[in-house]
This record gives C-alpha cells, structure tokens and sequence, in this order.
C-alpha cells in the first residue's frame, strides 16, 4: 500500500521505499518507522496533507503514490 | 561608524518558527533590505548594540528545512555556512524552534551546531506552550546540546534580553557531533577537508553532498548522495527523539485542535474554495477601492505643488523642468504607495495567519497545468488592479521558477490603467445596444477581461513548456498551525516593501518620466518659448510627435494614424495618458472631458470620408491595448524585481508583437 491509498483519518506506518523518494521527505520528518494519518486531501486528485511527527505535511498525489506504508491502523514496527 | 567590526549574527530555522517576529524585536527600526548577491531573493539585516562596545549585525537568514539545500531559500543559507570569506563569515548563530514542533526544528538546529559554530537556541511560541500544557526541562535539553536555551515570545517581547546575553558568551557546543557519518564515508570526507581546508567533518560532508564534485568518491561508498542524507535524517530524528522522550511533555492532540478545527472550513473542497474566494474579493476590492482616495490625494497634491512653484519661479528652462518632468515623475512613483501598503498589508496578514500554505494547497490543482503554484493567485488577483503590486507580491514565492513565470504574464492581466482607455473606445466603436439583454458594451468590457486573463493563463503554461526543465523541486509544503497575526510584523512588511520600492524602482520611473518629458516638449530643432506666457510647442511637433509620424508605415496594417500612433507612444507614461493625449492632438478642452469621445466621433478618414473610429480601428485599438505592455513603471519593477534589464526588455518586445499580432489579425479581419 502506498500514502495516496488513504482514507482521510486513516493511519499507518510509512516503510522504506525502495526507489529514491525527495531527501526532502525525510527532512520534513517523514521517514520510515514514523506514523502516518490522512489530514485531509484537495479535490481532482490535487495535494493530499498528512501529519507524521508532529507536523502537517502537503504533497501532491504522484509523491504520496510512491510512499510504502503498512496497512491501516496496523501498528508494526518496521524500521528500515 | 566604528573601526570595531561587528559581530555577525544569523537567525536561522524552519519557516513558521516566529522568526521574523524575533528578527523585528531585536532590531527594530534598525533594519535594511537588501539582496544576496546573484539571486533576488531578500535580505534583511539590521545593526545593534548588544552591550556597551559590542555591536552585532543580526542576519535573518530565510527558513529551511535542513542545510541540505532542496530549493533557492535552502542553497543562499548552506552557502552562507560554508563561505570562506572573512568579512561574511557567521561568528554566532541563533537557533529558532517553534516550541509546539520541537521535534522538527531540533533536526535542522542539530545540523547547524555540528558545523562547529557557536550558537544559542531560542525557543518561540513559549505562551502557547504553556497554553497546550507542554513542559519543557530546558535545562536538561540545554546540557544535552551543549548550548544555551532561552525561552522567547517575539509578541511579548519576553527573553529578548536573555537572548542578547547569551549571543555574547555563545561558544561551540562541546558535545558534538550529534551525527557521525559512518566509517566508510571517513575516505572522501578527509579529501574534502584538504581541498577546502575546513575545519569540521561535518562542513565536508556538507560540501560533498552539494554536487556532482565529489561524486564519483561518495559512490564508492555503494551509497548515493540522496541515500547518504536520507541516512543522515534518520540518525538525527532518531538523536533528537530521545532527548524529546527525556525532556519533554507534550499531550498530543490538544495541540492542534484549534487547527483542524479551522481547517474543516478552510481546506473543505466545496467550502474551502468559496472562502479562498470571498478573501480574493475582498483583496481586489481593498486594493481597487481603499487605494482610491489616497491615490487621488497624492496626485492633487502633486499638481498643486506644481501649480505654486510654476506662479513663484522665474519662468525658464529650469522650472519648466521641475515643474513638469520632476513633480510629475515622483508623482508617479509614489502614486503606487498606497496599492502596495495595502497589499503587502494583506499578504502579510495571509502568510502570518498560516492561510497562505491553504491558498496554495486548494489552488495547486488549478495553476499547476500553467506551471504557476497556488501562490500565483495572489498576483493574479493583485494584477486587476495594478501590475506593480502584482509583480512585487511575487516576493513571498519561494519556488524561482513559478516567480519568473508569474512576474512574465502578470502585466497581461487588466489593470485599472487600462479602464479609461477601454471606456473611451468602447463607448466610440460599441453601440449601446443590447445582446439577450445584457448591455454589448459591458460584455465588451467583460470580454476584455477575459482575454487579459486567459491570456496570461495560455502565456504561463506555453512559457513553462519552453522553459528548460530546472532540477526536480519536489511540491512538499508545510502547513503551520494558524495563529493570530502580529501587527508588528505586518507593520514591517509594508514599510520594508514600500521602501524598496520606492528607492529601486523609483528611480528609474523618475529617470524614463524626465526622458519622456524631454522627448514631448523639445521637438528637433523646437524649444518651447519659456518666456512670460510659456506656450508649449505643437504635439506633432515634438519628439514624440515626430516619432509617431515616421512610425504610421508601421501602424498603418493595424489602423492606427499618425495621431493615434502618438497617443500609443505617449502612453508608455502609463496607459491612462493616451485619453490626455487624444485630447491634446484634437484640441479639446481639459474641463470637457466628454468631448473628446465628440470630437473623435467626428474624425473622417480622409480616403473614405467614413468615420474614422470605426468598428475595425477600435477593437485593434483595444486589442493593442490588452496585449502591450504599454507602462513604463511595469518595466521598472520587472527589472527590478528580476535583477535584469534584459528580461524586462526581453518581455516588452515580446508583449509588443503579441500586441502588434492581434491588432493586425483583428484590424484584417474587421476592415
């Protein structure tokens, strides 16, 4: 499952990406391990906002497609 | 000033951390704006006396997410880091993090302390710390990083003398580093510290991870630069999270309630969108109403000021001068103050409320297919008033590319500039009739409009494909808690905007407004008799005149005669000019402003004997007007703004031909 599988309040717990994802992602506190919930999403599949670490995260849908997580509301540990 | 160098000192942390309050209460009227080299980007400085003897110049460096640059803002503070230069070097840094998001601006302050700089961290929004019933044992988090810590709050003013203390005992945390790089990273890193002579592993392996120079080396390692700093998050998230865990009390979910509360409006697709709506409205309609009255006190003012001094001065070359080319020319710099007040007022408000992220995540969608981000509304809306604030508000972007793109179709919008001139011609070419009963001549007007507007939208997007690809800035965007907006610092925005305004773009609008005089009084071989009754040589006569007429070959395709070539040339004055001067060429009085829609009614084209302002001559008169760039302050500001005469030029020649395309496409078709 990947970030933009979400519903809105949904968490999860984002996994190590094996592709490249922006370092960018990381320095904003959005880093494997972390816990995960839908904010919010804009309509027309324009950004979706989560909060992970305290911090209310948008991006747009493309990134958040390339984003492994857990399934929902499951709370398993996977540190990469 | 003193011999005594002062002591440098750089504010530096997450945008949203309250450090722009912080910057306005250490330096108060103290600061200066100014550029760093090379980029457009802002600088704000300010001098003060930290202590008897002891001056210290505060640097407020822009907000970043980590030394790690991932954009423009990113890559100005990394360079200011690991700049060589004496005179630049940074002898203290202030650390800032936002009390409620510790976490996130502890990962940047960590990476800033590894460079081996001393430093002091400064903790922001300490009232709504207490308010949300978080505690912090500052005294723990202080011994673990090594620094001191002082609790501010920019609103109240409260720390700001501890702070200053500590800045002048500041010294390099012993306990670094936070973040080691493993062993297998030691090879190139040791390469980069010959090279560069740096003292710190951590500044190389900045300066490593930069670029493509020691690329080759880093992947020896099996790691990629993305990898290695994805490594280095993860460490120092993993660092500052224990310490979080020791010394920090937080009760999640009572932080952010007044947050999502206000956001279940603000960013609901169907209610978000009308409220974005209703505040744009409201923005144009502060912009094209509230500016009125102090636009119209500026310009009487003005004239009467040049009414005195025109009765009291010796008649001559020089009065002449001031009276008609200097008044008028600062007249016209800061008839503008009050549009920019006003909207750099409300953008300010925007972005110290937390709203501005919202803008940009509901209208993401919408602008991205022209290549232009949510925050381009701001100078889109803006430009239906005037294209000066317009390009000025592209300040607040971040992202160059969406700036150039904006600040290159901004002046297609309509302004208010251009109303008299489409009233004029609309009420001389379109009969008042009619059409499913709406008035023909309000959706010419409306029409307009549109043009101007999807004119600019189609320009964006058709630029954005030219446009060669810049390297991937991904769309990540923070969305800080809202918050109540601080007087204090919109008060400074609009004052720094206004300011630099009116000291950089100002003079060149006062510069080409003495050129143009020139070139409309002085005709060759023609000077205007200065004597007892000063009589102003014939407009045909002039520079301007004589320009106009050598150029009706030219303007012939489109319709325009020798007359109406001179009213457009005029009009780079600003477009409102080309009523005054049509006037002027048919002699109609100043107090009789209706007749001059008269007396062009009545030009006859002198092959035909038809009316010359026909339908044809008309719309190409209007289209010419939607397209060119016809406004010398335009030209001023994009130079400014863009650091380059060239793109300004660049745009005008290229706004012209649009111009002189649909004026030609449409005169064809209609004649």
């Amino acid at each position: 499952m990947y970030l933009s599988d979400l519903k809105i309040g949904q968490k999860a717990i984002v996994l190590q990406a094996s592709i490249s994802l922006p370092v960018k992602l990381y320095e904003m506190g959005c880093m494997p391990g972390e816990e995960i919930e839908l904010n919010y999403a804009a309509p027309f599949s324009g950004p979706m906002c989560f909060l992970v670490q305290g911090t209310l995260i948008s991006m747009r849908k493309e990134l958040a497609q390339l984003v492994p997580i857990t399934e929902p509301n499951v709370k398993s540990l996977t540190n990469g | 000033m003193v011999d005594k160098k002062a002591l440098r000192v750089a504010l530096v942390g997450r945008p949203n951390t309250g450090k722009s309050s912080l910057f306005n209460r250490l330096t108060g009227l103290s600061q200066k704006v100014g550029n760093y080299p090379g980029v457009t980007m802002e600088k704000r400085t300010g001098l003060i006396k930290l202590a008897p003897g002891v001056l210290a110049e505060i640097i407020d460096l822009p907000g970043i997410y980590s030394l790690h640059p991932s954009s423009p803002d990113e890559q100005v503070v990394m360079d200011s880091f690991l700049n060589e230069n004496v005179d630049e070097k940074i002898d203290v840094v202030i650390g800032l993090a936002d009390g409620t998001n510790l976490k996130t601006c502890l990962f940047v302050f960590t990476q800033i302390i590894d460079l081996g700089i001393p430093a002091v961290l400064a903790v922001t929004m300490s009232d709504e710390m207490e308010r949300k019933g978080m505690e912090l044992d500052v005294l723990g988090l202080s011994e673990s990083l090594g620094v001191p810590i002082t609790l501010v709050n920019g609103r109240l003013g409260h720390g700001i003398k501890e702070l200053q203390d500590n800045i002048l005992t500041a010294s390099v945390s012993q306990n670094i580093p936070f973040f080691q790089p493993g062993g297998l990273h030691l090879e190139w890193i040791n390469k980069v510290s010959e090279d560069k002579n740096f003292d710190m592993p951590y500044k190389s392996w900045l300066f490593g991870l930069r670029g493509s120079e020691y690329e080759e080396l880093i992947s020896s390692t099996g790691k990629t630069i993305a990898r290695a700093r994805a490594d280095e998050a993860i460490k120092r998230y993993r660092r500052v999270n224990e310490w979080l865990r020791e010394f920090f009390v937080t009760h999640p979910g009572k932080d952010r309630r007044w947050t999502a509360r206000l956001d279940r409006w603000a960013v609901n697709p169907f209610w978000g969108s009308i409220i974005l709506l209703i505040l744009m409205f409201l923005l144009f309609q502060a912009l094209f109403f509230g500016s009125e009255a102090p636009m119209n006190f500026i310009d009487d003012q003005f004239a009467q000021l040049s009414n005195i001094l025109k009765s009291n001065l010796p008649n001559g070359f020089l009065s002449h001068l001031i009276t008609n080319g200097i008044i008028p020319g600062i007249a016209g710099v800061l008839i503008f103050i009050p549009q920019i007040a006003i909207l750099f007022g409300l953008i300010s408000l925007l972005e110290e409320s937390g709203y501005m992220s919202r803008v940009v995540f509901i209208m993401d969608r919408f602008m991205r297919p022209f290549g232009l981000s949510g925050k381009s509304v701001v100078p889109m809306v803006s430009g239906t008033a005037c294209a000066i604030p317009a390009i000025m508000s592209t300040r607040n972007m971040e992202n160059s590319r969406e700036k150039w793109l904006s600040i290159a179709v901004a002046p297609l919008i309509t302004c208010a500039a251009r109303l008299p001139v489409y009233a004029l011609l609309i009420s001389l070419v379109i009969p008042d009739q009619t059409f499913f009963g709406l008035s023909l001549r309000g959706l010419v007007l409306f029409s307009l409009y549109m043009i101007g507007f999807f004119a600019a939208l189609i320009g964006s997007a058709a630029l954005n494909k030219i446009m060669p690809e810049a390297q991937s800035n991904p769309f990540l965007l923070e969305m800080p808690s809202y918050r109540f907006p601080q007087l204090r610092n919109v008060g400074h925005a609009i004052i720094n905007r206004t300011k630099s305004f009116v000291t950089e773009a100002g003079k060149i609008i006062l510069a080409i407004s003495v050129v143009l005089w020139f070139f409309a009084s002085f005709g060759p071989g023609k000077t205007p008799d200065f004597t007892q009754d000063y009589e102003a040589i014939p407009i045909e006569d002039s520079y301007v005149g004589k320009m106009g007429k050598a150029i009706e070959p030219v303007m012939k395709p489109l319709g325009f005669d020798w007359k109406v070539s001179i009213a457009v040339l005029s009009s780079f004055v600003a477009r409102e000019v080309f009523v005054g001067t049509m006037a002027t060429l048919y002699s109609v009085d100043d107090n009789e402003k209706s007749s001059i829609r008269e007396q062009m009614a009545k030009q006859k084209d002198p092959e035909t004997g038809e009316p010359y302002f026909n339908l044809a001559v008309g719309v190409s008169l209007l289209l010419f007007y939607a397209f060119a760039m016809q406004c010398m302050s335009t030209y001023a500001v994009v130079a400014r703004e863009t650091r380059s005469h060239k793109f300004a030029a660049i745009q005008f020649l290229i706004l012209g031909i649009l111009a002189y395309g649909a004026s030609f496409l449409s005169y064809s078709i209609l004649a």
